[in-house]
Formats: structure tokens, sequence, C-alpha cells
């Protein structure tokens, strides 16, 4: 392939991954799915009924995996020879469509299933929440299933990168790794920060607060669109760059150098990241100091 | 006479075999050494990745296995890979999955130093054992820490290394057995799977690498993936031989 064509289509896979990490990450704050579902979940049994939406499926992983494989399989099925010759983007479009419903489906039992467990600790159905939010999570869900999807057709198109894995797999794999960052970066500033916005910024969170969720918002009582508004500021394109730069200096190293020079490209990258690390970890003790309440050691 | 014939192809393909068991107590070290906090991390209320570990593992692992798909592909191109060739993969993979875990764990640091506001700290250990910064004054009370200080982080790309090398190396010796891409890729998926699932039995949701004290635990899960690993390479041997036995192609 001509290199500035395989340039050309690492930059377009980079951008497809950090929009699709972006809204993978904020799907998920909707919807309340994944590790900060454990609060939302307990909030209601140590006392404190909500609007929060409530739908851990299954880690995001590999629900995520599951949308973007069945993307795939419809959009290879569509463009097959035998059944309509789709193009690719009519076909890519109706598949992250077909997967967008999956996400109905299994977000509207998860909400009604779950909460209509928690009616003896006050947590009722609430109709309008599920009304008003299922249709955001569906258009999220679609969007990262539709970006995924054409980066796995563009890897997996013989004239273009050519990848020997069969379409729905190398999407399969995509939708793990979003689901595997968005699960790991853009999660953490919903579950530690915009869950438990009454406490202090920067004050750790004390195991005991567990559960102690924030229920009411700038106006009024909460929800979850208030929490994606929220998230979407840093947590969203904080998991988008994450995916975007993994999609993309994994294929330009492979695109740009072949052989042992990539290998030794990757490991370069790899210390960069590591020094990096560690200034922006000296950055942050320095910046915010030891914790006020600190007597002595903590016993592991 | 077909029992014969599956011994023989069995024997035949030991070196696969015993690639796939390697590959497989690769990947179930390497989970070891994934900082992982589940979900109290989730809520800086433990120090890792706030994530589960076989989600992490896997994601790292596999997106390995995409890279060294594609190389095993442009390799063949010259005949089938030898065992030059397939170490090239294999770097390949483990590279590509440690660029993964490594990028994922610090923009995970961006987000609980710049989002909660809180500096990478683990009350495992008091120095940390790589940069010898104290540790505990710098964990929140009622936490056992938060983010990845340079230990946890150093321990992931070990992780991601481990896990791209083995799922890289099942890879290539299913490619021997079957040299089809596809079955290939969904086995060494799967294998990689239960690789990733058996230790973590062992981590109990959190760990967070080699100073970690669950991280002596580890043989027993090698044994674990051991048993698993070797019962699955010949099930990966034979599926696709049976096939070629009964006239398929």
């Amino acid at each position: 392939m001509d290199p500035a064509m395989g340039m050309g289509l690492v930059a377009l896979m980079g951008a497809a991954a950090t929009v699709a990490g972006c809204s993978e990450d904020l799907e998920s704050d909707i919807g309340s799915q994944s590790n900060p579902n454990s609060q939302v979940q307990l909030a209601a049994q140590v006392g404190y009924p909500h609007r929060i939406f409530n739908k851990a499926i299954s880690g995001e992983p590999p629900s995520n995996a599951m949308y973007c494989a069945v993307g795939a399989g419809v959009a290879m099925v569509l463009m097959s020879e035998s059944v309509m010759s789709a193009s690719p983007l009519i076909a890519i479009a109706i598949g992250a469509f077909v997967a967008a419903l999956l996400n109905g489906v299994f977000s509207t039992t998860s909400y009604l299933g779950r909460n209509a467990s928690q009616t003896r600790f006050n947590q009722y159905v609430y109709l309008d929440v599920l009304r008003n939010q299922i249709l955001s999570l569906m258009g999220h869900a679609y969007i990262t299933t539709f970006c995924i999807v054409l980066i796995s057709y563009v890897m997996w198109n013989q004239n273009l990168i050519g990848h020997p894995f069969p379409f729905p797999v190398i999407a399969l794999i995509w939708g793990l790794c979003v689901g595997a960052i968005g699960s790991s970066t853009g999660d953490v500033h919903y579950g530690a920060e915009r869950e438990f916005q009454d406490f202090k910024f920067g004050s750790g969170l004390n195991a005991a607060d567990s559960g102690n969720i924030t229920r009411f918002a700038e106006a009024g009582v909460r929800s979850s669109m208030d929490n994606a508004w929220f998230c979407s500021k840093f947590g969203g394109p904080a998991t988008g760059i994450a995916f975007g730069m993994v999609v993309f200096l994994d294929n330009w190293r492979s695109t740009a150098f072949s052989g042992w020079t990539a290998v030794v490209v990757g490991v370069v990258i790899v210390l960069v990241l590591v020094i990096y690390n560690r200034k922006v970890e000296t950055y942050a003790r320095k910046k915010y100091g030891p914790f006020p309440e600190y007597a002595g050691d903590i016993e592991a | 006479m077909t029992d014969v014939t599956i011994v023989g192809m069995l024997m035949g393909n030991l070196p696969s075999i015993i690639g796939i068991i390697i590959g497989g107590l690769c990947i179930a070290v390497g989970v070891h050494f994934v900082p992982v906090g589940g979900a109290p991390a989730a809520m800086a209320q433990a120090t890792g990745i706030g994530t589960g570990t076989v989600q992490l593992a896997a994601g790292s692992g596999l997106t390995g296995l995409l890279a060294a798909g594609y190389m095993y592909m442009t390799l063949s191109a010259a005949g089938t890979p030898g065992i030059t060739e397939i170490v090239l993969i294999c770097a390949t993979g483990a590279v590509g999955a440690m660029i993964m875990i490594s990028v994922t764990m610090l923009v995970g640091n961006w987000v609980y130093i710049y989002g909660v506001g809180v500096p990478p700290a683990s009350a495992k250990k008091d120095y940390d054992p790589i940069t010898g910064d104290s540790q505990a004054p710098y964990v929140a009370a009622g936490t056992v820490g938060q983010g990845l200080p340079t230990v946890c982080f150093v321990c992931g790309t070990i992780g991601g290394f481990l896990g791209g090398l083995g799922g890289s190396l099942i890879y290539c010796m299913l490619m021997w057995v079957n040299g089809d891409p596809a079955i290939s890729s969904i086995f060494a998926i799967g294998v990689f799977l239960v690789n990733a699932v058996l230790p973590s039995y062992n981590i109990q949701g959190t760990i967070e690498g080699f100073h970690d004290p669950k991280f002596k635990r580890v043989p027993k899960a090698i044994l674990a993936c051991f048993i698993a690993s070797l019962l699955y390479g010949i099930i990966a041997v034979t599926i696709p031989g049976i096939a070629m036995l009964t006239g398929g192609s």
C-alpha cells in the first residue's frame, strides 16, 4: 500500500477511535454501567433512593464486544454479494442500528429488573427516567458501534489493510478493548467524582461513605443526563484520547515501520509513557501533598 | 484405526500443544502483574485500574493479538513461519499489548490526578519498591490507596507484555495446526479467556503487582492453567484434525 494512504487510514482510524471512546464512556455514565454501578445499586439499600439510571448488563468490555460483533456481523451479511451487496457505509450504519436496538433491549430489561427488585428499599421504577434516557443510551451505543465497526472494516478490507481475522472478530476485539479502556479511565471520573460531589474535592472517598451518592443536581433531582453533561467535560474525552492513542500508536508503528524496528519503536513508546507517568505522579504528590488526616502508617 | 490416527495427530502436533501450554502459562502469570482494583478502584478506594482483572488482561492481550495476526500474515507470505519468525510475531503482540495497557494506565492516572484530585499511592507498601517514595501519607483515609504509583505502572506493562506474548504464541501454534486465521483467532481468544479467568480466583478482585501479598499465589494458578491449557491444546489440535479425518476440508 502507498505509505501516504497507509498513514491516512491510520489517522482516520485514530479519529474514529477517539469518537468511539468518548461516546462509549458517556453511554456507560448515563446508564451507570460497570463498576460505578455498585454505588448506584447500593445507594437505595443504605437508605438513599435515587433517580439515576441503573443498568449493569455486564462489564463494559463484554457488552461492547457483543454490540460491535453484532454490528459487524450484520454489516458483513448485508455487504455479501449473495444477500444485497450493500455499500459498506450503509451496511455499517444498519449494523450499528441493530446493535443500538440490542442495547435498548438490554438497558430496558436491566433497568426494570434491577429497580423492581429494590422496591422494598423504596427504590421505584420511574417510567419517565426510562423514557428520557433510553434513547440517549441507544444513541451513544450507535455512535460507538458505528465507529468501531468502521475501524474494523478498514482493517479487514483486502484493498485497504487486509487483516486476516474475520470482520466480526476484529470488531469483537476492538469492542472489548474500548470497553476495557472506558471502564478503566472515564468511569473513574463518574464513580469517584461525580457520584460523590457532596464530598470535598480531593478528599478521597472513605469506604464508610459507600452508597451515599449525590442525588440532587445543580437544579432539582439529579438524573443520569446531568451525569453525562458533567462527564463529557473530562472523563469522556479522556477515554476518547486513550482509545484513540491505542489505535493510532499501535497501527502507526506497524504501518510506518516493519519487522523488529516496529517492535523497538513500540518499546520506546512504552518507555516514554512510563517516564511521563512518573512525571505526572511526582507533580501530583508535590501539588496535593500528604493527606492532613495522616497519623501514622495505615495497615493494608 | 481412528483412535490410532488421533494419537498420531496429537504426537505430530506435540510442539504446538507445548506452545499452547507455554502461552497459557505466560497469560496466567501476566494476569497477576496487571494492577486491577475492581469496583473499589473506580471509586478511588483501592490502588490500581478501576476495572476487572479478566477484562483488562483480555483487552490488552487481544489488542496485541490483532498486531500479531497481521504480522503472521505478512511473514507467512514467504512460507510457513519458523521459530525466528514466531519470536518476532510474539514480540509484536507483546508490544501491542504493552502499548494498550500503558496508555490505559496513564490516562487512568490523569483522571485520578486531575479529575478526582488524589495523588497515586498504595497502602500495601510503606515505600514504592521502585522509586522509594513514601506511600502511607498519600493514602486517603478509609481507603487502601488510589491511582497507579510507578511500581504498579511498571507491573502493568510487564503484565501486558506477558499477556500479549502468550496470546500471540497460542495464535501462532494454532496457525501451525490448522492454518486458518478465523479458527485460530477464535480459539486463541478462548484460550486467552480461560487462562485469564482461572488466575482471577487467586486475585479476588484486586491485586497491585509483584509487591502484593496475593502474588505469592502464582504457583497455584500455574498448575491450574497448565491443566486447562493442556486440555485446550488437545482439543485445539483434534477439532480441525477430526474434520480432516472424517473427510471434511
